[in-house]
């Protein structure tokens, strides 16, 4: 006794909404440089005493000497865009399990006096200006709280582009 | 930044608070569908091996041990033996119609080779223990969901 | 006591975007049966399983637990690796490591993915870093979009080269029973007219999600010899690493270090001294078409800056001199947890003369490599003879 194999009937889907709750320990590092920037509004980094890379995001070691690093160097707000885009795509922010609202501008900005880049939003939507050259300028906030949305964005600067 | 500590070297170390919502929508295949559909008949079958003849709950389409594909399923239970459970004292997010404790537990249906986890519930505490007969208490509205059954109770004794 | 490596036999499944019909253990069931079936040989013979996947697209822990029925890892010794995107390509370094050490004779791999069953951007953005990344990374795509613009400002590549390379990818795929996409037809112009997701990538610049499993076997010299006489030998094999940010190497995807390190490793192993010249064909992993083009530059196929013109000049085309995708790539099929080892089995197969209507001729040296946002690269040679 047993039952017959229905043909042609699809699977049934069991739907199910994933949440995590995390409290991430940043390390000494990003501490020391969202605090920085909380309360001074100021951007820095570390130098490798080795290449003499200035890293951003900071972090102990450079990857590519394997040397400690302990020198923090201030960094200026204004850098230039090495990746740039505009999302246009429709998808779901993991942070909100929700539509992320779109399009807008995103890049890799690498700010002057560091070596390597961060992601963060520019404030143009308009692919034709949101170009690899283009200098901007960190957008920061008045009130901050000690995280990578202290800064609002990054504006285009007007002048001629790298 | 929250909770600012001091680590061994002096230096103030922060968490940050994250969440991540990712909506998921799981394909059950073919045996599985077999028996959540038998759910909304107050039916549970396991799947059949045609080879060493394991009656899986679960069902599977497939034993990984004879390496053969499986087409048979029979009905098993209603009623099953306790096997082990687990009490979560204050409850758990994921069945809030549940005021805590909520026991888990391991059912082997009678008829069975391999046991269901479910709720275990019994009229009177100190009455859920391994070795209890147990039978499915099921929902009015079932609709092909593991949840088609409420919990497993113990057996009032006759 | 070592001994040499060779791809004995395949099987994959007709990779597709939702497969409704199984769940994911009864998807890896289907190719892990067809490479037994192709090496005919039994799960008992089986000395080893090495299994890879990316499991946030999955959206339980451990899928490769929950599938163990399906690819016959009951009390077999066994692992489960996870490098993202390369992750298919990692697992068959690792296998070819247990058979080369002489430790084992006979190990199949397995790739899989489910990505049907949970949402592709979501889960790729979560695995952004939480404090300097996810909130303002847009999947994966975002992140290609990004590289290739960085890698438009180095180049000067044009959007019409990279739709020729979805062309050729598709007309590709159309020949490969396996490949999702089949689009036979598919013109530069409809490439360019597609929707723009993010500059410069448009939607046809850019892969499908799949649904779909990949398997192989591989063994020992004197084991491969008795199985087979058609055997892809593993030449040489590498792995390498970016360092942790996106953004730590300003010019990645114009400069994918970690994917020239992989193949001038395996390069270096195998006395290739000109690419262009000793492979016959090449497997690699190219999520977006400007990715391909990058990769032509960062596997020294070409001078830096000189991509397009080799798409241009028609040099990786199937008629060309070192076609490159003939499977059709990433661009026609990603299950991402298999999709890497696809491009091992889809060499392997022009290597053992097995590719069917995509097979290239005279085939003696294939590369394989990968490149993965989670910052993996790896490398293979794969040859029809042992040394």
């Amino acid at each position: 006794m047993g039952i017959k194999p229905i043909a042609g009937e699809e699977s049934i889907r069991v739907p199910f909404l994933m949440k995590m709750e995390f409290e991430y320990a940043v390390g000494v590092y990003a501490t020391h440089f969202f605090q920085e920037l909380k309360d001074h509004g100021r951007l820095t980094g570390v130098r490798c005493p080795g290449c003499r890379r200035v890293y951003i995001p900071p972090r102990p070691v450079c990857g590519i000497c394997f040397e400690p690093m302990t020198e923090w160097v201030p960094l200026s707000d204004e850098g230039v865009l090495v990746g740039a885009t505009v999302i246009r795509l429709p998808f779901v922010d993991p942070m909100t399990g929700k539509q992320r609202p779109v399009p807008y501008g995103m890049g890799i900005i690498r700010l002057d006096g560091a070596a390597t880049g961060i992601f963060h939003f520019v404030d143009e939507t308009d692919e034709t200006k949101v170009r690899v050259g283009r200098r901007v300028k960190a957008n920061i906030r008045t009130e901050r709280q000690g995280n990578l949305q202290d800064i609002i964005n990054f504006r285009l600067m007007d002048g001629p582009h790298e | 930044m929250n909770n600012q500590t001091t680590n061994p070297i002096g230096a103030v170390a922060a968490t940050v608070r994250q969440k991540i919502e990712l909506p998921y929508s799981y394909v059950a295949g073919r045996a599985v569908t077999r028996f959540l559909l038998g759910l909304k008949s107050k039916l549970f079958y396991a799947s059949v091996c045609g080879s060493c003849g394991r009656k899986n709950v679960l069902p599977l389409s497939f034993c990984g041990r004879c390496w053969k594909p499986i087409d048979r399923y029979v009905p098993v239970g209603p009623r099953g033996t306790l096997e082990s459970f687990a009490s979560v004292p204050g409850g758990v997010a994921e069945l809030p119609h549940i005021a805590g404790p909520v026991v888990y537990g391991l059912v082997r249906l009678d008829g069975a080779d391999t046991l269901l986890a479910h709720v275990i519930t019994a009229d009177a505490e100190g009455k859920i223990r391994c070795g209890a007969r147990v039978e499915a208490v099921w929902r009015e509205e079932r609709t092909g969901s593991i949840l088609d059954v409420e919990a497993f109770r113990v057996l009032r004794e006759g | 006591m070592s001994q040499k490596v060779a791809i004995v036999a395949t099987g994959q499944t007709k990779h597709t975007s939702k497969r409704k019909d199984v769940n994911v253990r009864e998807l890896i069931n289907e190719a892990v049966s067809r490479c037994l079936a192709d090496a005919d040989l039994r799960m008992d013979q089986v000395d080893a399983v090495l299994i890879g996947n990316m499991e946030p697209f999955e959206g339980f822990m451990f899928p490769e637990l929950w599938s163990i029925e399906g690819w016959g890892g009951y009390l077999k010794p066994s692992v489960k690796i996870n490098t993202g995107g390369t992750v298919g390509a990692a697992t068959t370094a690792a296998a070819y490591y247990y058979v080369a050490s002489g430790i084992y004779d006979t190990v199949l791999t397995v790739g899989f993915e489910k990505q049907s069953d949970g949402n592709s951007q979501a889960a790729m953005t979560a695995i952004g870093e939480p404090m300097w990344e996810r909130s303002v990374m847009a999947g994966a795509i975002g992140n290609w979009s990004m590289m290739a613009s960085t890698y438009i400002a180095e180049s000067g590549a044009t959007m019409e080269q990279a739709a020729k390379i979805a062309v050729k990818a598709r007309h590709n795929g159309a020949r490969n029973p396996f490949a999702h996409l089949h689009m036979p037809d598919l013109t530069v112009d409809d490439v360019m007219k597609s929707d723009l997701l993010a500059w410069p990538v448009r939607r046809l610049d850019m892969c499908p999600t799949s649904d779909g499993a990949v398997s192989m076997l591989l063994c020992g010299e004197s084991v491969a010899k008795r199985r087979s006489s058609r055997l892809a030998w593993i030449r040489a094999t590498a792995t390498a690493h970016e360092q942790q940010y996106m953004g730590d190497s300003p010019k990645r995807l114009a400069v994918m270090r970690a994917q020239i390190a992989a193949s001038q490793r395996v390069y270096k192993m195998a006395g290739i001294k000109n690419p262009l010249k000793e492979l016959d064909v090449a497997e690699i992993y190219e999520p977006a078409t400007w990715a391909e083009l990058a990769m032509y530059e960062n596997l020294g196929f070409c001078e830096r800056g000189q991509g397009g013109k080799l798409i241009d000049a028609g040099v990786t085309t199937m008629e060309g001199e070192l076609p490159v995708n003939p499977s059709g790539g990433v661009l026609c099929t990603n299950p991402i947890g298999a999709t890497a080892m696809i491009r091992v089995a889809e060499a392997a197969l022009q290597v053992m003369g097995k590719a069917g209507a995509h097979q290239v001729s005279n085939v003696r040296t294939a590369l394989v490599c990968s490149y993965g946002g989670n910052a993996w690269s790896d490398a293979f040679i794969l040859s029809d003879s042992p040394s």
